[in-house]
């Protein structure tokens, strides 16, 4: 049950989202209170759940890593959408839903029983998020996509990468994310104004425009377009210096055990120079009054280099930051797991779990001072279904078995 | 001039925010929060230039050549550019703009005042500056005990990282996720750049402000917000994490690879820097791959027909694939392929989306006149919302546009204490020369 503490207790989402853009959306509603009830297929479940990592890299459906962390704090109810009981079913937990968010393919849910004025009839105070890849219209609607796919098409993907290469696509499933945690905020606006308008609201969030849209350079490369006809493609990662926006010097270098990179404005040249020890460089006008010269980011790389290589990223990083410049080490997970700032904020969040055991889990995006968030556990397949059916549904044990024994449940 | 038209029916109807949230972050936070219909009062001043709006004054005029300058409508950073940068007129449409200079006791207490009739403050200077300006949260939070306040510097606001500088790219480096970008083969120093933890610590704020908004409905108090760019992105990186987490294993780069999938890539199409993305999910889509390259023996291949297989043997396969796609346009074959059940997709450039008709057919482009920026189109709000449409609700402010109607519509400043403020440039519509 939800933390009665939590900011967003009260709010009940039905959620029948799968995989990862719909499970985070609904995560950050679970873990700062709200009460989520997640509708898994009968058998398999989330195919998050075959997803991994799994602990010594053996497969099971209770231990996939991705699964385990998406789907924090929710409960798991197992139904066969296919079979008309199922629908029926559904369509009765949908009218104790504030939310329903669902990322099938377009048109997949009104096919399960559960169209915009079927959940008017059900519960006209309900609001249906759809998370989809390209919306819920248009021609690109039914396209076979996932997230690198998606982000090739949002003009994102073309300007990441080394010029004359092929693109390099972001971390992980970085997009599907931040696609998710854009979902949870509009869902929640959607929520807002049904609440008081009293009519449940229709949303429908196309992964394609929010990485279109997103501040990640895909908007500024359209606006500077608009503004003023400039095309951009990919950027030089090293030595960029007259190439990034500002005439930054920045860009990964090694060091004595990995990496860190730098990011140093021209009127940090003072900073720079104490930081590198070499105070008598600050008013050096060979120097100086190059500063901005395209060509001028190997000589700092001179100055730098040998600095930098004498150091771990954690010296760097820390001796750099002490003089004001922006620099930080390529952290691994490694780094992540022991860094200073992370354990000192708490962030780490030990859980315990029935099949996998004492883990780790990310901590929560953000620290509400008030009401805290509360991170618990991933439901096992299925674990809440005869509680919500002998509870809110008012099945008899009976006839709970008797679903169970039809496959609806 | 425009001011945002009003909110009547949007979610966030009747919500005040105080903004102070720049770069790329910042907006990244309260587009969404306009968009949704609140009133949010961007809070500058004319001694301190908004880093959204780019301090072009500053930056040498050879850049300005560069993607700096196609920032500004017809590359003219001239005076008066603060009301031209389309980052600035993007992120912040639908805002209202005051200037107060916050070291100033006066401005100080104009802004104390405006705080005891909003809901939401939200920042992200360094992590020190808020105490030092005498904005910090225990100070308003007495003016206005139901007050929200959001703050977001890059590593948050405590523990021994607080005050470190940190941007886009460094705190992408800090979170772990450059070194789990990047090619396969070549080392991280090539890694090329991404910015994405910025939008993402803003839309998390977007909606950490509404849960402390719904919170307060029950508690009555407003509460304060540390988001970390860091902590927030972690979680993209789950799979990295929790492999840790259970085997203390550290991953590496992928490269465009996938975990189980194979082949998972982009490749060379005809034409220049033209590529295709393809992602083969299953032995049935590789089938129909190998056929539509016209190799279905490929699909029998004791290399490539099975999953895991095909994963192995990753380095023979995908120049095979490359050489079939080189040899033609990438619109072409994703049309193809897709016709045949493969996951596949041409790289767009950014210029190919004014006119993609996936986005026009959505009304994604929405014009808008700005009064300094002129006629131009821009995204329109994502989410649609059937009921309650969400629309751009009026063009980014000029620079203090909205003094008079904030000062003395909102705060009931009368006419000679505007004129004073004006002329002690407490307030004004244009950054002093001296600006830094």
């Amino acid at each position: 049950m939800a933390d009665p503490g939590g900011a967003l207790a009260g709010i009940a989402i039905l959620d029948l989202t799968q995989g990862i853009a719909g499970p985070y959306c609904t995560k950050l509603f679970s873990d700062y209170g709200a009460d989520v009830l997640k509708v898994e297929r009968p058998g398999s479940g989330d195919p998050s759940r075959r997803a991994g990592p799994f602990p010594d890299d053996v497969p099971h459906p209770e231990r996939s890593g991705l699964f385990l962390d998406l789907n924090t704090g929710k409960r798991s109810l197992t139904l066969n959408l296919k079979a008309e009981t199922g629908q029926r079913i559904l369509r009765h937990l949908a009218r104790e839903a504030d939310l329903v968010v669902e990322s099938f393919r377009p048109g997949t849910l009104a096919r399960l029983g559960l169209d915009s004025a079927a959940l008017d009839d059900a519960n006209p105070a309900a609001t249906l998020v759809s998370i989809s890849n390209f919306g819920q219209s248009g021609p690109y609607r039914d396209l076979e996509a996932d997230d690198m796919l998606v982000y090739a098409l949002s003009g994102g993907q073309a300007v990441t990468g080394v010029p004359g290469r092929e693109p390099n696509k972001l971390g992980l499933y970085a997009p599907l994310f931040y696609a998710g945690a854009t979902a949870a905020t509009i869902a929640f606006g959607a929520f807002m104004a049904a609440r008081r308008s009293g009519a449940g609201e229709r949303v429908d969030l196309s992964i394609h425009e929010v990485l279109a849209t997103s501040m990640d350079r895909a908007a500024q490369n359209l606006m500077s377009l608009e503004y003023s006809g400039a095309a951009h493609r990919t950027i030089e990662a090293h030595h960029r210096a007259s190439a990034f926006p500002g005439g930054v010097y920045g860009g990964q270098l090694p060091c004595k055990d990995g990496y860190i990179t730098i990011m140093c404005y021209p009127h940090w040249w003072d900073r720079f120079c104490r930081m590198i020890g070499r105070p008598d460089l600050i008013d050096d006008a060979s120097y100086v009054e190059r500063l901005q010269d395209p060509e001028f980011g190997p000589e700092i790389d001179a100055l730098f280099l040998p600095w930098v290589l004498e150091r771990t990223k954690a010296e760097v990083m820390q001796q750099a930051q002490s003089h004001g410049v922006p620099v930080a080490a390529l952290h691994t997970m490694a780094d992540i797991f022991d860094d200073p700032q992370l354990r000192e904020r708490a962030y780490f969040t030990p859980l315990d779990h029935p099949e996998a055991g004492r883990l780790e889990y990310p901590g929560p995006p953000f620290k509400l001072s008030e009401t805290p968030a509360s991170i618990r556990r991933a439901p096992l397949l299925g674990e809440h279904t005869s509680e919500v059916l002998t509870g809110r549904l008012g099945y008899s044990p009976q006839e709970a078995v008797v679903l169970r024994q039809r496959g609806v449940v | 001039m425009t001011d945002p038209t009003p909110a009547a029916g949007l979610p966030l109807e009747g919500v005040r925010v105080l903004s102070n949230a720049t770069v790329w972050a910042g907006p990244s936070a309260t587009l969404h929060l306009a968009d949704l219909g609140a009133d949010v009062i961007e809070i500058e001043s004319i001694q301190h230039m908004n880093r959204t709006r780019m301090p072009a004054r500053h930056i040498a005029p050879e850049l300005m050549e560069g993607p700096t300058g196609a920032l500004f409508v017809d590359r003219d950073a001239s005076e008066g550019f603060w009301n031209r940068n389309a980052n600035f007129n993007y992120g912040k449409r639908g805002h209202r703009s005051v200037t107060l200079n916050l070291t100033d006791p006066e401005g100080l207490e104009l802004f104390h005042d405006l705080v005891r009739i909003s809901d939401v403050f939200l920042e992200n200077n360094a992590a020190d500056v808020v105490e030092r300006l005498g904005i910090g949260f225990e100070t308003l939070s007495e003016l206005n005990p139901r007050l929200v306040m959001g703050r977001f510097p890059g590593f948050g606001i405590s523990g021994p990282y607080r005050n470190f500088k940190g941007y886009a790219p460094t705190m992408e480096a800090a979170a772990g996720h450059t070194y789990l970008r990047g090619y396969r083969d070549s080392d991280p120093s090539w890694t090329p750049g991404s910015g994405h933890g910025d939008p993402n610590a803003g839309v998390h704020l977007a909606f950490a402000i509404q849960a402390a908004l719904f919170a307060r409905e029950r508690t009555g108090r407003g509460q304060l917000i540390d988001l970390s760019h860091v902590e927030a992105v972690l979680h993209h990186l789950a799979y990295a994490f929790m492999d840790y987490s259970m085997n203390r294993r550290v991953q590496g780069t992928w490269g465009n690879r996938h975990p189980s999938n194979a082949p998972n890539g982009f490749f060379p199409c005809a034409g220049d820097d033209e590529w295709i993305g393809i992602a083969v999910p299953s032995d049935e889509a590789f089938a129909a791959l190998a056929e539509a390259m016209g190799q279905p023996e490929l699909a029998a291949d004791p290399r490539f027909g099975e999953a895991v297989l095909r994963h192995r043997h990753q380095d023979d396969l995908e120049p095979l694939v490359a050489e079939w796609t080189r040899r033609h346009p990438a619109r072409g074959l994703r049309e193809q392929l897709q016709a045949a059940g493969i996951p596949a997709a041409e790289v767009l450039p950014p210029e190919a989306l004014r006119d993609d008709p996936q986005l026009l057919a959505r009304g994604f482009w929405v014009e808008v006149e700005h009064p300094a920026a002129g006629r131009h189109h821009y995204p329109a709000p994502v989410g649609r919302l059937e009921r309650h449409p969400l629309r751009i609700r009026g063009p980014a402010p000029l620079l203090g546009q909205h003094n008079e109607a904030v000062l003395k519509g909102l705060l009931g400043v009368s006419d000679a204490r505007y004129e004073g403020l004006r002329e002690r440039q407490v307030i004004g519509d244009a950054y002093l020369e001296s600006a830094t």
